[in-house]
């Protein structure tokens, strides 16, 4: 395997052109944490982007940053906390669900993947933050795609397009994003014991309620069995946490908690845990923490569900009843996440039967290479839309040459 | 005219009866409109010094109505241009001589209310505000709310992505909107996203958003609704300069307050909003800023106190606190009536729309004041402070020969200034045929090209919406070719590993 490792814009330019030329197909990787998400890939040639890894221009009053592709997340991050700063859109740290090397990521490889955390069902995802990118497409040409402020309309917004792209329309070398204020202090409620289908409810009242909740996650008492770490501490034996995050200034997030907890009266009694304690258990939450791939179902695939939040409950019961399973719930049931013991396609068929019923959607993050080779790793899409999918990959990457048949098998993209 | 539309296919317009006779088999009824005295109402959208009366009106009412226009327009070339409510300030749904003008007017039920999922999915030609008034008894809105949103549709939000003071806080309408369906110009129907946060495969949702009516014809959409504040409050603020006044909405940004909405008046301004509804404003100030704070009453309460401190501290010479409701909206009618205000006071204005790093706001007004002295117009400013986004009114007299094409050349200038000093052409209204021809400002080939491959994925035939966004037109075939030199010696300095 031929490893490529670009220092600047130009070097990517040529690489890809080259690529072109020689019909060589190309992976694209920052650090590769992610390299096992996805249709296994048949390319022999890598182009790594962690040399670009400058932080070109910091404005915090301006709410921005640009950076290269290949800026560490670890300190990019370290860099905007600095000044009370974040991604409000909270991506998650897949190192511990997938058992690559903490502390490792670039920025780009994360709006490639565009994954959120529990902030998203506030604060948007990846594709909401990311204000401009200077790319090189697979034509073999850098061009340019939003701008540095916040609030812009020039032209097709092709940064949306890009996040969650899985570096397969073009090869990000620059990219500003958007930073907010981390909330000066937070507040987690946690209500104990209830099912799944009862603890939907509760999250729903509270996102519908004037609170502005931040966080509302749900893990069955199964589920938390074996994990370690934050979540742990704080559960009792096959007992069920449902969690409800408030974020803001202090006065604020205590006089909601209060509110809040009046409000979810009828299902039980929440305690409340402040700042610190609470921070780790959103960052367990985000990581997926009871799924950990240093646990014992390391060997289990993991699904991420995208549904309508308030029909989560339910279709998680299900799913870890009939399979076997576990499941937890983040974005007040809108995302599940469920680990399901190990079969030849992974569950994908009676999976996407189901969530298809409810107009979700389910991604494998989790699987062997056997698994994902057997199956379609990223949700099919309608004809339709699968058409289009592959005209849009076509006008960014004509020949395929970015990350083949990485997001889609047997087809363009 | 000084902006060129594409010439008009004299062989479709030689066929007119015998398409409006086939749009009419589509359309049945008063769905057709051909007469020109029908037409006239069409003639133009909010940006009213362009004019062109289309080949036809359609008015369906069905996605299967536009699915079969659409696709009886591909299969015999004619150009469409989409249409909601026509409140666009940049010519987007200005029609075409031989293109049929297609409104979405007819759209108007709201499907479904979904506060379980906090969703609502509607037709486009609901209005912005019509869906917030639907969820308000139970204490919901939608958030994205432009000045014009008693009028707008959702679906000319969708093509606009507009905003509105609260997308500071709240976003814009890309933030807002889980999904639609949508009609390809081929006729075929799509449905993208729902009710989920995300949709599986690329973010179309999200290129859709702003694609001001050039890739497809949106008949549904789902939106995510907001429970409301428990309150609010605004800040009324005097200064006896921009700088100060720039300064101060810098100090509130990083003191990490997040204001509802955050408003900036120049003098001029000021004074012609005062003028017109008596707001209360200080006159004897250089620059007003309007901050509103939402929220639960005791973070609302806390952070008055620390916006007013920074004020205090950035040189404020005035500060007034909203007290009732009906004074925190007195606060807000000036900026809100702005536009009319200013309208009073000069026979015509135009209004720009362009987006600077809020550092720069001092060098803009002053290059801008020389400006208004080179071409010897009066400018007025309201902006969005929160966001950098700049409304430049520029007053003139369209019946005064040579004012009309001096405000346009003010006009682009501005622009011209805003993407040099790192900004962009437009935070909310759109290119549209206004500032078509200075896209090359902010982008170049290669990047307009990048666009309009993604343009031709959806519409191959470049018929909906032609004219509109890019200042020259491509043909697909050859925005498809590849300009890769053989045999360059692949990457021989780049280290390998
Ligand atoms: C302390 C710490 C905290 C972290 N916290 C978070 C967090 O809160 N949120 C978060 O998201 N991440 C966080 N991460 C890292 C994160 O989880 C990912 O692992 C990381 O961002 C993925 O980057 P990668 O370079 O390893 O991805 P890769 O596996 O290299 O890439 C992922 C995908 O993006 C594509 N890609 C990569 N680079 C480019 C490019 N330049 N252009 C186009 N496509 C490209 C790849 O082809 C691939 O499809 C954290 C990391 C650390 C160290
Ligand atoms: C007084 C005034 C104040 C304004 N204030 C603001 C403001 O604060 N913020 C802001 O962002 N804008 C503002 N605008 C601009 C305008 O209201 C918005 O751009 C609005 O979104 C346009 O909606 P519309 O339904 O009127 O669309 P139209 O003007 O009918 O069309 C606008 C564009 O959208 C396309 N389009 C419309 N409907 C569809 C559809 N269903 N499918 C596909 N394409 C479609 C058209 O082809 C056209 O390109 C203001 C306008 C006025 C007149």
């Amino acid at each position: 395997m031929d490893t490529l490792k670009v220092r600047d814009a130009q070097e990517v330019e040529d690489a890809v052109r080259a690529a072109i030329a020689n019909e060589q197909p190309i992976e694209i990787v920052g650090h590769g944490g992610k390299r096992t998400i996805g249709q296994p890939m048949a390319t022999n040639a890598v182009l790594e982007l962690s040399a670009l890894n400058a932080v070109a221009a910091y404005e915090p009053n301006e709410l921005i940053i640009t950076v290269q592709a290949g800026a560490p997340m670890a300190d990019v991050l370290s860099l905007i906390d600095s000044k009370n700063q974040h991604f409000a859109f909270e991506p998650m740290d897949t190192a511990t669900l997938l058992g690559t090397a903490p502390g490792a990521g670039t920025v780009a490889g994360m709006i490639g993947a565009g994954l959120a955390g529990p902030r998203r069902i506030k604060a948007g995802g990846a594709r909401d933050h990311l204000l401009g990118a200077h790319a090189v497409s697979g034509f073999g040409e850098s061009f340019k795609a939003g701008g540095k402020v916040v609030k812009n309309v020039t032209g097709y917004d092709l940064c949306k397009l890009l996040a969650g792209s899985w570096g397969t329309l073009a090869v990000m070398t620059e990219v500003t994003l958007k930073v907010t204020p981390r909330p000066e202090s937070e507040r987690t409620l946690v209500l104990r014991g209830l099912g799944d289908v009862v603890a939907n409810k509760a999250m729903t009242t509270a996102l519908g309620s004037p609170y502005d909740v931040t966080g509302a996650a749900h893990l069955p008492g199964s589920a938390l069995r074996t994990t370690a770490g934050a979540l742990a501490e704080i559960a009792q034996p096959d007992q069920a946490l449902t969690l409800l995050r408030l974020e803001g200034i202090t006065s604020s997030a205590s006089h909601r908690a209060q509110s809040l907890r009046a409000a979810l009266k009828s299902f039980g009694d929440a305690e409340l845990i402040e700042d610190e304690a609470s921070a780790a258990l959103w960052r367990a939450v985000r990581d997926v923490e009871p799924f950990a791939a240093s646990g014992p179902r390391a060997l289990w695939p993991v699904w991420r569900i995208v549904c309508p939040p308030a029909a989560g409950g339910a279709f998680g019961e299900q799913l870890a009843r009939e399979s076997g399973g576990e499941v937890m719930y983040d974005w007040g049931g809108g995302l599940i996440w469920a680990a399901l013991p190990p079969a030849a396609d992974g569950h994908a068929k009676a999976l996407r039967q189901r969530v298809e019923k409810i107009a979700g959607h389910a991604t494998l993050i989790r699987g062997s290479d056997v698994v994902r080779a057997a199956i379609d790793v990223f949700h099919p899409q309608p004809a339709g839309l699968a058409a289009l999918g592959d005209r849009v990959k076509r006008s960014f990457d004509p020949t395929n040459i970015l990350n083949r048949g990485r997001m889609s098998r047997g087809s363009a993209t | 005219m000084t902006i060129l539309m594409p010439e008009p296919d004299q062989s479709v317009l030689a066929r007119r009866d015998e398409i409006i006779a086939a749009l009419r088999r589509i359309v049945p009824g008063e769905g057709v409109i051909s007469s020109a005295a029908e037409m006239k109402p069409y003639e133009s959208d909010g940006l009213m010094a362009y004019r062109q009366p289309p080949m036809v009106v359609v008015l369906p009412s069905t996605t299967k109505q536009v699915s079969e226009v659409l696709r009886y327009c591909h299969q015999n070339g004619i150009k469409v241009v989409p249409r909601g409510s026509g409140t666009s300030l940049s010519g987007g749904a200005l029609p075409l001589a031989d293109g049929v003008l297609l409104g979405l007017g007819k759209f108007k039920r709201i499907r479904e209310i979904d506060f379980d999922n906090r969703a609502v999915v509607v037709e486009p030609g609901v209005t912005n505000l019509a869906i917030s008034q639907a969820v308000d008894h139970a204490g919901f809105y939608y958030a994205p709310d432009p000045s014009s949103q008693i009028a707008c549709s959702i679906g000319g939000n969708i093509a606009e992505n507009s905003g509105g003071v609260h997308c500071l806080k709240y976003g814009m309408t890309t933030n807002n909107v889980l999904g639609c369906e949508i009609v390809l110009m081929t006729g075929e129907i799509l449905r993208i996203g729902g009710k989920a946060a995300e949709c599986a495969g690329y973010d179309l949702m999200g290129v859709i958003t702003g694609s001001e009516g050039l890739l497809g014809v949106i008949t549904e959409v789902t939106v995510r609704i907001l429970r409301k504040p428990e309150t609010a409050r605004a800040l009324m603020i005097g200064f006896q300069s921009v700088e100060a006044a720039g300064q101060c909405v810098a100090d509130v940004i990083s003191a990490g307050i997040i204001p509802g909405g955050m408003e900036m008046m120049d003098k001029p301004a000021i004074h012609a909003a005062e003028a017109f509804v008596h707001a209360g404003y200080p006159l004897d100030v250089e620059a007003l800023l309007i901050i509103e704070l939402d929220g639960p009453q005791v973070e609302v309460d806390e952070l008055i106190g620390r916006v007013e401190a920074i004020a205090l501290q950035c040189g404020s010479t005035t500060c007034q606190i909203s007290t009732s409701e009906q004074q925190r909206l007195l606060f807000w009618s000036g900026r809100k009536a702005a536009f009319p205000a200013v309208g009073r006071i000069s026979p015509d204005y135009l209004c720009m729309d362009g987006t600077i790093p809020r550092a720069q706001l001092p060098l803009v007004l002053r290059r801008m004041n020389e400006m208004s002295e080179k071409y010897g117009l009066r400018v007025a400013n309201v902006f969005h402070a929160g966001d950098g986004n700049l409304h430049p009114l520029i007053l003139y007299d369209a019946n005064k020969p040579g004012e009309q094409d001096a405000a346009e050349a003010f006009g682009a200038d501005i622009l011209r200034l805003c993407v040099e000093v790192g900004g962009v052409l437009t935070g909310e209204h759109g290119v549209g045929i206004e500032k078509r021809d200075l896209m090359p400002e902010m982008f170049s080939d290669i990047d307009l090209n990048q666009q309009q491959r993604l343009k031709c994925a959806f519409d191959s035939e470049g018929l909906l919406n032609p004219g509109k966004v890019f200042p020259t037109l491509h043909r697909c075939a050859e925005l498809g070719r590849m300009h890769v030199h053989k045999g360059q010696l692949p990457f021989p300095d780049i280290p390998r590993f």
